[in-house]
């Protein structure tokens, strides 16, 4: 990831709110510039080159949803990370409909934007063309849809092999629990129990266990992991 | 009091003018009956005068005075002709026959119709009658006069005017007296209700409206009333009993997050053990954001405001990924969870609830159920639509405890201490609502099987 694209647009009118996230966001390396109007966030937006805008959907003067339009039609490619308290699915749809990437509920946790905001950054900038996906001595075969350690073929159920190639398509960031239902199992929402991390639980049984390493790694309080050691 | 909101009331005044209009019309008729009547009996008085007029002018002009004279004496001594009036005058006014006492001042035309009053009374008559006459001139200058007391005339016609105003006073009378009546029993029943919402406003909402059981109108709308009355009440009762179990769910893990950092906040800085707390005290506030998502989540769905987002989907499809979902938190509890039944089955609704239905359905049968026994979700088509049920083998419900269990925050005694929001059901529930499924709770002899019967898809 380039210098450049380590550069991010905060639309936030909360000075609270949007002083954490400064603060945060540049202690994990990023650059932060910030917006606390709509119209702020349009002039901003058309002037520089940011690797993702979050923006907040009530704004003091536009709604968040027409100033991502208006930044799409003057033709910014930059993913969106919509950040609302409205929080129902069909606020979500709208949001992800008009031109969104991706959608956080408020409250978050710092870690779950991290996480998805890493995601958005890499989207733009490594589409993998691969086959073959390596993470340490794992191998994960797109085409027959098999993986392997140390040449030793695991039996995966077809979910979990989609769950184990959204971990190494992530490889060494972290996934949320919520990313992982949104994209391996298409749901919008939070079934409020342990269900992920049992699933994974199972996952990891089948990948790392009597392995010279783990792969699979928690991370307190958000997700997931995968990632070879050294 | 009764009498005055009688009076005021709109019924009455609509009762009004109901019976203005009748009355005008009924009015107009008997005005009609009167004057036709009249009428009608004047004209044939009036005929008889010109046939016996003209017969003594015949007898005049055949005879002469004289034989006129003479016939006149006939006609006023004869009995079948009392009540006519005869006169004969030379051109001086001097009587020249007749029944008359004198020659009428009134009279001075030369002919043609007259009424007076005679000067004195006619032979077998207490009162001067009044006359209708008719005057002749002969070409000699002699006046003949023909009349009839019509002072009988006069009096039936008054007669008839008397009963037709006072048939019409009747009638308004005893339509204002019916009005008054149903007006004051709509009144009173009105009022009766107005008195139970006044009480309602200012006690509670235990009063209900009396019932006469006539099973009229009025006691449909009270019984009606009195069952909406009923279930603002449930509603309220459990919207008490949900603040409760909000408010004793959110303090609990709140009580315990300012204990944690009250302790901490005078206690002295150690890294370590702060940061144990900090991510504690994070991970129960997670949990109230939690119930408080579900809470939002399931008064959305309640309002039926996601309707628009249904599609035609396959249950069966949905059963099999909450199944393959649940299927590593199964086989952690050592619970075999297996689907059976249709291949599809289509019903109208939002897959995304639907799922949440059925994981919910799956999550319980799972915890609740016996640990290494089995739970089958199973799917068929029945007549009225499609069915999916949810059965384990473990302790089951109570019959009693079963309609209690939708309660948000319900949670049977046993569970009390297994995680789980007690929030799952009345999403469910909810759901269900939305989709006009219906919820049946069986014994599945040993455990509970859950049914929710869909209706057919739309179109």
């Amino acid at each position: 990831m380039t210098g450049s694209h380590r550069r991010i647009l905060v639309v936030e009118d909360d000075p609270e709110t949007a002083g954490q996230l400064l603060e945060q966001l540049t202690s994990s390396g990023y650059q932060v510039d910030l917006a606390s109007t709509g119209d702020e966030a349009l002039s901003r937006g058309a002037t520089c080159d940011y690797a993702v805008i979050t923006i907040d959907r009530m704004l003091p003067d536009i709604d968040g949803i027409a100033v991502m339009r208006q930044l799409r039609d003057d033709g910014i490619a930059a993913p969106f990370l919509i950040i609302s308290a409205l929080g129902e699915v069909d606020d979500r749809v709208r949001g992800l409909r008009a031109g969104g990437d991706d959608y956080l509920v408020k409250p978050f946790s710092f870690l779950e934007l991290l996480a998805r905001l890493e995601a958005l950054g890499r989207r733009s900038d490594t589409i993998a063309k691969e086959t073959i996906l390596r993470v340490g001595d794992l191998a994960i075969d797109l085409i027959s849809r098999t993986a392997s350690r140390r040449g030793k073929e695991i039996l995966l159920l077809p979910r979990e092999f989609q769950l184990l190639e959204y971990l190494a398509r992530n490889e060494g960031h972290v996934v949320s629990r919520a990313m992982l239902l949104q994209h391996v199992w298409d749901l919008h929402f939070d079934p409020s129990t342990n269900i992920i991390d049992v699933y994974v639980g199972r996952l990891r049984r089948k990948v790392d266990d009597q392995q010279a390493y783990p792969l699979i790694h928690t991370v307190r309080g958000v997700g997931y992991c995968l990632r070879a050691p050294g | 009091m009764l009498l005055a909101k009688t009076l005021t009331s709109l019924t009455f005044k609509l009762a009004l003018i109901a019976i203005a209009t009748f009355g005008v019309i009924v009015s107009v008729i008997f005005t009609y009956v009167y004057l036709s009547t009249t009428a009608y009996v004047r004209s044939r008085s009036d005929r008889a005068i010109v046939t016996e007029s003209s017969s003594l002018r015949d007898a005049y002009e055949k005879s002469g005075r004289d034989a006129l004279i003479d016939l006149i004496r006939q006609r006023t001594s004869d009995r079948s002709f009392a009540g006519h009036v005869y006169a004969l005058a030379d051109p001086s006014s001097t009587l020249l026959g007749g029944n008359l006492a004198k020659w009428p001042s009134e009279p001075s035309r030369p002919s043609g119709w007259t009424e007076f009053r005679a000067a004195v009374p006619l032979p077998n008559a207490a009162d001067p009658p009044l006359v209708r006459a008719m005057l002749e001139t002969f070409p000699s200058g002699d006046r003949l006069l023909v009349g009839r007391d019509i002072s009988d005339l006069d009096s039936f016609t008054a007669q008839i005017k008397l009963a037709v105003i006072s048939g019409v006073a009747l009638i308004f009378l005893l339509a204002m007296m019916a009005s008054i009546l149903v007006t004051r029993r709509t009144v009173a029943r009105i009022e009766q209700i107005n008195a139970t919402s006044r009480a309602i406003m200012q006690t509670g909402l235990d009063k209900r409206i009396p019932l006469r059981g006539t099973h009229d109108e009025w006691d449909r709308v009270a019984e009606n009333l009195n069952l909406m009355l009923e279930r603002i009440e449930t509603l309220m009762g459990e919207v008490k009993q949900v603040s409760d179990n909000v408010a004793h769910d959110l303090r609990t893990p709140l009580t315990r997050m300012r204990g944690r950092l009250e302790k901490a906040y005078h206690g002295a800085r150690n890294s370590e053990a702060d940061q144990l707390l900090i991510g504690d005290t994070i991970a129960d506030l997670d949990a109230v954001l939690r119930i408080f998502s579900s809470i939002t989540r399931i008064a959305q769905i309640e309002t039926q405001a996601r309707k628009d987002a249904f599609r035609n989907v396959n249950l069966v499809e949905i059963a099999c990924e909450v199944v393959e979902l649940y299927d590593a938190a199964a086989e952690q509890d050592g619970t075999r969870l297996s689907v059976t039944g249709a291949r599809e089955a289509m019903v109208t609704g939002d897959r995304d609830l639907i799922f949440d239905a059925i994981a919910n359905l799956v999550d319980n049968a799972i915890k609740h159920g016996r640990g290494g026994g089995k739970v089958v979700v199973a799917i068929e088509n029945g007549d009225g639509g499609p069915l999916i049920s949810i059965a384990d083998d473990g302790p089951g419900i109570p019959p009693d405890e079963r309609e209690h269990v939708f309660k948000r925050f319900y949670r049977l005694e046993q569970s009390r201490y297994t995680p789980g929001n007690g929030l799952g059901l009345s999403l469910v529930a909810a759901v269900a609502r939305l989709h006009g499924a219906r919820i049946e709770m069986l014994d599945n002899a040993p455990g509970l099987q859950f049914n929710l019967r869909f209706a057919p898809p739309v179109g």
